[in-house]
């Protein structure tokens, strides 16, 4: 266990560094953005990275759980804590609801199949327009600073929260990743009828994975409704603002560890926002041409994320150094 | 009436869904990648013909033919600098090398042409040929028959031409097309550019009756993959089944639902096909 003291040092300095940072900042929010995103990544990363099925429709848990939390607030007073719960219980019943088709899917169809259905939901938000508020999109109604409606002026708080948060999924997924469940989805992982010949019920293993991936990830989505105040179908269920970008980070630092999407999520929306920044005064699309143009060229340096390139660029040197 | 009315525009333009699902499948089919980018292909033979009729006077119908010339070109090139370097990659890569061009693409052209929506005027767009108690949109049926032209081309490329056979070797077992002296590469990277440069042709033909804009790629999306996936990833006739399939599916459900859920159905069919057939309904399994 030689990492416990870094992990316990970055640790201190996640719990630290806000207190120097003005409470409703830029920075602070970025960072915060980048703490929900390294959660969205860790709970995409149950499925994606165990199982490698690749799932490009988390946003439509995502977007559930916005939904589900912010309706219930809206209609029946109740706190998004209790909407919370719901939210988790709704995006598990749409994750099981889609396995039926899903179950059987694997790369290229499975991303398509997942997208899909995203969209499907990102349609119905837009058309069911006397319960979702239509493309308009939905106010979370403003209670400042209570935690019983998790509701606050500053973004401190919220930066505490999702912080709790990610420790919350990044325990989860160690804890799966160390079960039998764990063992099981890596063998599905390799290969499927392998894991199918030593009596691992694959279907059965993949469902389960991705209910509590699904589940995390729209009680996530909650949080989300919470801090912006404001969402719409096309923020919540986008294929390329969530799907792509949560799993793009977990690819990105690197798939099926737990630390990987952690350093995705550092690098890729800060970059983001700093292109952003620079950018977006300039032209429309420029800072999404950005967006675009790392996708790829990550995606040809070193398709397996930058953990793997950073060991390989380590043993090159070790090696070197001997001779 | 209204019925019948609704079949004969949807088969008119799936017709044209045809062609451009032709184009996504000819590219899975040889080369076993799914391209996300490709309704940014399309989107781009459209430009291609807007402008072609906005500085060269081109009738879009012909234009189209100089949208297939131009993104065949890009095609080509696309495949040889990136799409060539992920081919061995797990589908991770693959997935996500397209879906980068896809945004890349997008965002190039809403910095170069603005996202303001474009249209062409033409003397037929407006006219309708009239069968007994039926109506035949002129435009519609342009773009049928280029459609049905293309797909004869197409044909004739394929089952005739020396590359058309090698590309179906390619298509069948790389490796043994290589032992026949084929050279897989080269192959690919006409694949892939006949693949965009179809969809961009069929992009180009409904110019008549569309607007185009640098997002227009979202509309096409979704009927593009349903097609697909209906009559089997890879499979060209299944394309032209399932693009005539989409099209009649269209056509009917906008007299029974809502314009917004158009798109809804599509896509319930697309998953309901995944969960059940997913080699698609034309055709055994291979």
């Amino acid at each position: 266990m030689k990492y416990w003291p870094y992990l316990l040092a970055a640790l201190a300095v996640a719990v630290l560094l806000p207190l120097w940072l003005a409470p409703s900042g830029y920075l602070i929010r970025v960072l915060t953005l980048a703490l929900l995103f390294a959660a969205l990544g860790q709970a995409w990363n149950i499925v994606g990275g165990l199982a490698n099925q690749i799932s490009l429709g988390h946003a439509a848990f995502f977007g559930l759980g916005a939904y589900t939390s912010t309706l219930l607030l809206i209609n029946f007073g109740l706190s998004p804590w209790i909407g919370m719960l719901a939210a988790a219980g709704i995006g598990a019943l749409a994750a099981f609801v889609l396995s039926f088709p899903t179950m059987r899917l694997s790369g290229h169809y499975f991303a398509l199949a997942t997208l899909a259905f995203s969209e499907v939901l990102r349609v119905l938000a837009s058309s069911w327009g006397s319960v979702t508020g239509g493309p308009a999109g939905l106010s979370v109604p403003f209670s400042p600073d209570s935690l019983l409606m998790l509701q606050f002026k500053s973004t401190r708080p919220y930066y505490y929260i999702i912080l709790a948060a990610l420790l919350i999924v990044t325990a989860i997924f160690v804890a799966i990743r160390r079960s039998a469940l764990g063992y099981r989805l890596r063998a599905v992982k390799e290969s499927i009828s392998a894991a199918e010949v030593i009596g691992v019920d694959t279907a059965r293993v993949k469902v389960i994975a991705s209910v509590i991936s699904a589940a995390l990830t729209a009680a996530l989505g909650v949080i989300y409704a919470q801090l912006t105040y404001f969402f719409d179908p096309d923020s919540v269920f986008g294929i390329i603002s969530i799907s792509i970008r949560i799993a793009l980070i977990t690819i990105l630092g690197g798939v099926g560890t737990a630390i990987g999407p952690i350093i995705g999520s550092f690098l890729i929306v800060p970059l983001e926002e700093l292109a952003n920044l620079l950018l977006s005064s300039r032209a429309a699309g420029l800072s999404q041409l950005f967006f675009g143009i790392l996708l790829i060229a990550i995606i040809l340096v070193q398709p397996r994320g930058v953990l793997v390139l950073i060991r390989n660029i380590v043993t090159r040197a070790r090696r070197r150094k001997p001779s | 009436m209204a019925f019948i009315q609704a079949v004969l525009d949807g088969l008119m333009i799936g017709g044209v869904y045809a062609v451009i699902s032709i184009g996504l499948t000819l590219v899975f089919g040889v080369m076993g990648i799914v391209n996300f980018a490709q309704a940014e292909f399309l989107m781009l033979g459209m430009f291609v013909a807007y402008f072609a009729w906005a500085y060269l006077g081109l009738d879009p119908l012909i234009g189209s033919i100089l949208s297939f010339i131009v993104i065949f070109c890009i095609g080509f090139l696309v495949q040889r600098t990136l799409i060539q370097r992920v081919m061995k990659a797990p589908p991770v890569a693959q997935i996500f090398l397209t879906v980068g061009l896809l945004i890349v693409i997008e965002n190039l052209a809403l910095l170069a042409f603005g996202s303001s929506f474009r249209s062409v005027s033409t003397s037929y767009q407006t006219s309708s040929l009239r069968i007994g108690p039926l109506f035949v949109s002129v435009p519609y049926l342009a773009a049928f028959c280029m459609a049905v032209l293309s797909g004869f081309a197409l044909w004739l490329f394929t089952d005739r031409s020396w590359y058309g056979q090698a590309m179906r070797a390619t298509a069948q077992n790389p490796l043994a097309a290589r032992l026949m002296g084929i050279d897989v590469e080269r192959m690919q990277q006409i694949a892939f550019g006949l693949g965009v440069g179809l969809t961009a042709f069929g992009g180009a033909i409904v110019l008549p009756y569309f607007t185009v804009n640098p997002t227009v790629g979202s509309q096409f999306v979704v009927l593009m993959f349903t097609a697909v996936v209906l009559g089997g990833l890879g499979n060209v006739v299944g394309a032209v089944i399932g693009g005539l399939a989409v099209g009649v599916i269209q056509s009917l459900s906008a007299l029974l639902f809502p314009i917004q859920l158009q798109n809804l159905v599509l896509f319930l069919v697309f998953i309901g096909v995944l969960a059940l057939r997913p080699t698609g309904l034309v055709g055994s399994s291979r």
